[in-house]
């Protein structure tokens, strides 16, 4: 069989649970050290010697297409197909159909992997058989994946979210098909959901076919929740290292393992703390102290501010002397109850919290959120909201 | 205007120069044309777009050296025979050329009578002629080249190639011509964009250089002297030629504007300290005894240039003006030591432009050229040059070097009023957090599209457009109802708002949507009155607004984020998604409007 030379990787999803960081921006072009998600899953895939990519966009893609272009960048060839409904993975390959000819991989764009996860199914996949190939990888939180059950090399079961999951072994969201696999998907029923996934092929696959596993144990990084967000942050600043390029006060504090972009401006004494990104054009202000935190384009951070634990949106104001002060919170995420997470606050796009003004940990607060002066933020509060003082 | 690309080297020439035609087509395209030459010369042109050209060539030719071209006419109608490249009557010269050769209808006359059979109505024709005539006086090809060349009058770039010969010559007088350096193979090309693919290192040629290039390298002379003009590697992307899954270079220029802007200012403005950093060397007693800031320019530019002019007044207490490059002339009484004239080119290469910068230098006032292209020529004809950093801009209707002109020059408003003394630090740093914060205002527009298009989808088959606007708002009203002629074709007009009711407004009917601008920084209470007049004639009135209590008279309001002066910057970005989606909806060529180029070269 000839060696894959496409990869499909799937970037058309919104992203609910990361909502409101998703209102304008798909989970996908979510940052990590300044970087989108999908930019590292596109780099593993250019690394493992693929020639040409597949995007499949859908809600909110102008963003990705605005910062991939044509893929020259990375020297790749980057195409898109167009999942103008989101009806599932499996129905979002099938539009990648016209794009691909023999072998393919497919990916998820919100897992950040490393290139051994995909030249691992590539070559498995280039053996001969005409079945398909699922990367394996483990999960301390199996529950919240698929977790497959192998013999040896062959997949013989795979159950999504299992409340009692088997095994630690969950699907790593990187597979290996031929062109066998498009006739595969629309014969698979539409889900309860309505959806038609691509692990619903697969399960179908499992009977009828046979799914090669490969073993991955590489970098496996998903950002499942908002708080995930600076974890993952500061694992690939640890990895990679910081990179500081903005124009920084000669008596700021930039700690180790740091990013910040050639826009980027810090004050006077400000303290820019380990795990911390700012993006291009964001701003903080003299004296500020931002620790362990990642914050958007053009956001501004006032003087005297503090910041742990922190995502500030796009174009958010944090006035002088307001304060976050992190640590751990009780989170609820579509009516789930996340205890002990570790989130200081959430700033969505163009919100503004006003100078003194503080939040509580885990406060998350929607797009054009305005908290006046003085005032206090907590929960979860709905886009638009005006929070007064008292 | 028109497009010149060419090659010599090891491999084929056909697929680089039909390559480099396909990325240079935005420059001009009614007709396109190819030469290519070993021992023999074949030609093959069509009128039409290069893909008409494309079916017309044959899937591969042996052919290692060869030139081509895309015309856009100024000379006879853009047909076949028009089409470049020309050829002399032994059909083994051929000549491509940008430009106009101003003394043509003497030298043909002249050539007619000696027996030149002409097959063309361009002035372009007489150069292979007048070459073959040189060529059969017993001159050497290059000397051939070189007295015919001196024999025309007016501004070219001209690439000649001869059957059998191995070089390539090249020559130019006010119109670019580049080369580029490969590895066995050398590129030509009146734009850069045309070999991007290829190399990415560059000679730029200047006025009078004859460049004559082999496989193996390129020799420059100058009057017969040998010349050294050093190469530059270019960091632009190639990417500059493809859509990334936009429909059109237009819409995907539009959405970029976030990225553009926050590189304009990247490392250049500290509002904090109210201070810019521009790497200007103006010298300041020179700045503090101004007279006159002069802003010449020519289409989106001079309305660029405007919105600046408006600027420089209020900031640096001088007295500024704007001049449509093409009327331009040194004149009134002006002092030149104590004036700046200013050159606002997207390209750097705008024929009306540099002519009027060249009148201003002639004069001796000083001159600064805002220009998104490094190496143009405008940079090399000034004093000082400022890039507006926006990056490759291939739709004709220009989108991002808006916002980053103006973003640029707001800017150097600031640093001229800092300069002089005449703007305090506070309100320097009110602009320029203003100014930092437009990325952010300009993606709030674009997270709104869809309701743009929506609206505008509704108002496509309106019978004109109106924009209207005070202050800053009213270059933004020239802006936007330009965008919306240069790509819909549909009658629209800018206007000051308060010139409505002097005449515009007996064209105000139902069937003319009337699009305002009321944000700080365009007096919307004034504007809000004229608004009411058009609306008493039932006008549909669109606002792009943070003027509370206009959405009372107003049909759809579109908000503006809080950015001071440079929200009507901010509100342009509507009329350009208004713009785009009306053109889209009635399915327009909306990166090469008809009759338009992207850089125009010809005066």
């Amino acid at each position: 069989m000839t060696e894959a030379t496409t990869a499909v990787i799937l970037a058309a999803g919104e992203g609910r649970r990361l909502e409101p960081l998703t209102n304008r921006r798909p989970k996908p072009m979510l940052p990590i050290a300044d970087r989108p998600l999908l930019e590292y899953v596109l780099e593993a895939v250019v690394d493992a010697g693929i020639e040409h990519v597949v995007f499949v966009v859908g809600y909110e893609r102008d963003r990705i297409q605005t910062h991939f272009g044509d893929g020259d960048d990375w020297g790749v060839d980057v195409s898109y197909a167009v999942q103008e409904t989101q009806l599932g993975t499996g129905h979002a390959v099938l539009q990648a159909a016209e794009l691909v000819d023999g072998p393919f991989l497919v990916l998820n764009g919100d897992r950040i992997i490393e290139p051994a996860a995909v030249e691992c199914v590539r070559e498995t996949l280039g053996t001969g058989e005409n079945g398909a190939v699922m990367a394996v990888t483990r999960s301390p939180t199996p529950a919240e994946y698929g977790v497959v059950s192998l013999e040896g090399d062959r997949v013989v079961d795979l159950v999504e979210k299992p409340r009692d999951p088997p095994s630690e072994q969950i699907n790593a969201g990187v597979y290996g098909f031929t062109d066998a696999v498009f006739e595969a998907i629309r014969a698979t029923p539409t889900g309860a959901d309505g959806e038609q996934s691509i692990t619903a092929t697969i399960d179908r696959l499992l009977v009828e076919d046979t799914v090669s596993a490969v073993r991955y144990d590489g970098l496996w990084l998903d950002v499942s929740h908002l708080w995930d967000l600076l974890s993952v942050t500061g694992r690939m600043l640890d990895r990679d290292g910081g990179a500081v390029s903005g124009t920084v006060a000669e008596s700021a504090t930039v700690a180790d393992a740091t990013h910040l972009a050639s826009g980027a401006r810090v004050g006077a004494n400000a303290t820019i703390g380990r795990g911390t990104t700012l993006a291009d054009n964001a701003s903080v202000g003299a004296n500020a102290v931002v620790e362990r935190s990642v914050v958007f384009p053009d956001a501004t951070i006032g003087p005297g501010a503090v910041l742990r634990d922190c995502v500030v949106g796009a174009n958010a104001t944090v006035g002088a002397n307001a304060t976050i002060p992190g640590g751990d919170a009780t989170v609820v995420v579509e009516g789930t109850v996340h205890e002990g997470v570790r989130l200081g606050g959430v700033i969505g796009d163009n919100a503004t919290v006003g100078g003194g003004a503080v939040l509580t940990p885990g406060a998350i607060l929607y797009d054009d959120v305005e908290v006046a002066p003085g005032a206090g933020a907590s929960g979860t509060v709905e886009q638009g909201t005006q929070i007064r003082r008292g | 205007m028109c497009g010149i690309v060419g090659y010599v080297g090891s491999g084929a020439a056909l697929p680089v120069l039909a390559t480099g035609l396909s990325n240079l087509e935005y420059r001009g395209y009614d007709s396109a044309g190819v030469a290519l030459a070993n021992g023999d010369l074949d030609v093959y042109k069509r009128s039409g777009e290069v893909d008409a050209l494309r079916a017309a060539l044959p899937d591969s030719a042996p052919h290692q050296r060869g030139i081509g071209h895309t015309r856009w006419s100024t000379h006879g109608p853009p047909t076949d025979a028009n089409a470049h490249p020309h050829t002399d009557c032994t059909g083994d010269v051929a000549v491509v050329h940008n430009g106009i050769v101003e003394n043509y209808d003497e030298l043909r006359e002249e050539l007619v009578a000696d027996g030149h059979t002409f097959t063309s109505d361009t002035d372009t024709e007489v150069v292979p002629h007048l070459i073959e005539a040189a060529l059969e006086r017993g001159a050497a090809p290059r000397e051939a080249v070189r007295s015919a060349v001196d024999r025309l009058e007016g501004s070219f770039a001209i690439v000649v190639t001869m059957a059998g010969e191995e070089e390539l010559y090249a020559t130019r007088r006010d119109s670019p011509l580049v080369v580029g350096h490969g590895d066995g193979e050398q590129y030509l090309a009146s734009d850069v964009t045309a070999f991007l693919e290829q190399t990415r290192e560059v000679t730029y040629l200047e006025d009078g250089d004859l460049a004559i290039l082999t496989a193996d390298g390129v020799a420059i002379e100058q009057d017969g002297e040998s010349i050294d003009r050093g190469r530059e590697t270019l960091d632009w992307e190639a990417d500059a030629a493809e859509k990334g899954g936009y429909e059109h270079y237009m819409l995907k220029e539009i959405h970029e504007q976030p990225t553009a802007l926050r590189q304009t200012l990247s490392g250049r403005i500290d509002p904090d300290a109210g201070t810019v950093d521009l790497d200007l060397d103006l010298p300041a007693e020179y700045v503090s005894s101004l007279e006159e800031v002069q802003f010449v320019a020519a289409g989106t530019s001079n309305y660029a240039a405007r919105y600046a002019a408006e600027l420089v007044e209020e900031l640096a207490d001088v007295r500024a003006t704007v001049e449509i490059a093409s009327e331009y002339d040194f004149s009134g009484g002006r002092d030149p030591w104590r004036t700046l004239t200013v050159a606002v080119t997207q390209s750097g290469e705008t024929a009306d432009t540099l002519s009027a910068i060249r009148s201003a230098s002639r004069a001796g006032a000083r001159t600064l050229a805002v220009t998104n292209t490094l190496g143009s020529t405008v940079t090399r004809e000034t004093d000082d040059s400022l890039f507006i950093r926006a990056g490759p801009e291939i739709g004709v209707a220009a989108t991002k070097t808006f916002a980053s002109q103006v973003a640029t020059m707001t800017m150097l408003a600031v640093a001229l009023g800092r300069q002089r003394g005449t703007l305090s630090s506070d309100r320097a740093s009110e602009v320029l957090s203003s100014l930092r914060g437009v990325p952010g205002g300009v993606q709030q527009v674009l997270d709104r599209a869809d309701t743009v298009a929506e609206v505008a989808r509704e108002h496509a088959d309106s019978d004109a457009f109106f924009f209207v606007g005070r202050q800053y708002g009213c270059p933004v009203a020239l802006e936007g109802a330009l965008k919306l002629k240069e790509i819909s074709y549909d009658h629209a007009e800018g206007f000051p708002a308060g010139e409505l009711k002097h005449g515009p407004l007996a064209l105000v009917t139902p069937e003319t949507p009337v699009l305002a601008i009321m944000t700080e920084g365009s007096r919307p209470a004034g504007t809000l009155n004229n608004v009411k007049e058009v609306q008493a004639r039932g006008a549909p009135v669109i606002g792009a607004s943070s003027h509370e209590g206009a959405d009372r008279y107003l049909d759809v309001e579109w908000p503006v984020p809080d950015v001071g002066v440079l929200e009507p910057l901010v509100a342009n970005v509507y009329w350009q998604l208004f713009a785009y989606y009306v053109a889209e909806s009635k399915d327009r060529s909306i990166d090469k409007p008809r009759n338009l180029a992207k850089s125009v070269t010809v005066e």
